[in-house]
């Protein structure tokens, strides 16, 4: 017998999000939705300590302006020598508020997770953070910065296959 | 066509205006834009938050909200139809004068634009709140409707001046109007089936209304885009889109406004209708 699948429309368990992923999804989820825009600005006032340190080095390094975003934005990743992955995140000055928000989230709830559990976070903790008002046209950028660190575990993963 | 003003200099005001009459009873400062948290993060002080899509537009049918809803909203800011709106956003004013657009749609006169908008105000080093203002709630009477009919354009009425050969201003950028990319740059492709414009219209991108500070260009540079190189003659009927109508709407504002062309209509459904509709006609362009 075919295990039940869950509804498409039925949140995600916290338990398919890294932990510390989890507890930001549970934190937003707990808030009005005016408390939740006021810790959206509060993670996006934080985004700029999300970008590299001088002299700071990386097993990659992605910078690039995309059409789906309106800046340039860069990730950095470095993979500890247990596979657990460390990101940092530049953003040009025209990235969305909710771009800022998203990278200050997703740094520090991907913080020490390996690769293999960024590659399959579920974008669904999206809506759930942001709130369904907030994610709509013109707002889809909400999803870029996640698709942007799962682009480069990607390149890691090939990478590190091709010198194999 | 060479004016050295402005053909109603009284709806565009200055950031320095809006620095000493935002706290006026009779002005409301409204403002509107494209990235949803930016009020958020600071707003002039006193400003209220107009968000396009919450706000604005009806929740399920590709519309507007209703004189009803318009009224209850006007009415939570504190506005009465005697209000002077000034509206100011991200974007060089797009959703701004989007905004007021809409409010003109419920027949709300007395509005004004803040030239430059939001960037030019913290370019000058202005102060920004997060302290968001309550105002004792107004009795804005229902409008007994919307002026679609007046400034507002719908398919069939821009597919009929397409026919006639009268004057389509398409105002999105040069790729999108010859039908290289559906969507403008730097931003997601929302769902266009196809590109193109549409057939006769003529490609005069919004930008060229502004100066690199997002202010608008002077009355004699507007006339020479718009009334000269275009050839829009004033008693013409005039219809300007984009993709959905925040770009066509700075257009309207300037035409209307700025340039005072009597008859100038928004088709807010714009690309995104068009594209997708079946059997509409499309030019392409090299």
């Amino acid at each position: 017998m075919n295990k039940a699948c869950p509804e498409p429309s039925e949140p995600a368990p916290l338990s398919q999000y890294p932990p510390k992923l989890a507890a930001i999804v549970s934190l937003f989820e707990g808030l009005p939705e005016d408390e939740k825009r006021e810790t959206l600005i509060s993670y996006a006032d934080v985004a700029a300590k999300c970008a590299p340190a001088a002299g700071e080095t990386f097993d990659l390094e992605d910078v690039r302006k995309d059409e789906e975003c309106t800046d340039t934005v860069g990730v950095f990743l470095k993979v500890s020598p247990d596979r657990r992955i460390h990101f940092r995140v530049s953003l040009g000055p025209q990235v969305q508020i909710l771009t800022k928000a998203m990278t200050s989230i997703l740094c520090k709830g991907l913080e020490g997770s390996t690769i293999e559990t960024v590659l399959e976070v579920p974008a669904d903790f999206v809506p759930r953070i942001v709130g369904g008002q907030l994610v709509r046209a013109r707002s889809q950028t909400v999803y870029y910065v996640l698709t942007r660190m799962k682009s480069a575990c990607r390149a890691f993963l090939n990478r590190e296959r091709a010198a194999s | 066509m060479n004016p050295t003003e402005y053909a109603n200099p009284d709806v565009l005001v200055s950031t320095d205006w809006v620095a000493a009459h935002a706290s006026d009873p009779s002005i409301r400062v409204i403002e509107s834009n494209e990235d949803v948290l930016l009020y958020d993060t600071g707003h002039i002080a006193g400003a209220v938050h107009i968000d396009w899509h919450t706000d604005l537009n009806d929740p399920l049918v590709r519309d507007y909200i209703s004189p009803g809803d318009f009224a209850v909203l006007a009415s939570r800011f504190g506005i009465t139809p005697e209000t002077t709106c000034v509206f100011y956003g991200d974007k060089a004013n797009w959703w701004a004068c989007y905004a007021l657009w809409v409010f003109r749609l419920f027949g709300h006169t007395n509005v004004k634009i803040m030239n430059g908008g939001r960037d030019k105000w913290i370019a000058e080093g202005r102060a920004l709140t997060r302290e968001k203002p309550s105002y004792p709630a107004s009795h804005y009477p229902v409008p007994a409707r919307r002026i679609d009919d007046e400034i507002r354009a719908f398919a069939e009425e821009a597919l009929a001046q397409s026919k006639a050969g009268k004057p389509l201003i398409d105002v999105r950028s040069p790729g999108e109007y010859k039908g290289v990319v559906t969507h403008m740059p730097e931003y997601p492709q929302e769902g266009v089936l196809r590109g193109g414009h549409i057939p006769g219209a003529k490609s005069v991108p919004w930008k060229t209304a502004v100066n690199d500070d997002g202010t608008f260009r002077t009355p004699a540079e507007l006339a020479k885009i718009y009334t000269e190189n275009c050839g829009l003659l004033k008693d013409q009927e005039i219809i300007a889109y984009c993709r959905i109508g925040e770009r066509s709407s700075h257009t309207w504002f300037v035409l209307t406004y700025l340039l005072g062309y009597p008859h100038v209509r928004n088709y807010d459904g714009s690309w995104t209708e068009w594209g997708n509709r079946v059997r509409m006609p499309i030019e392409r362009s090299a």
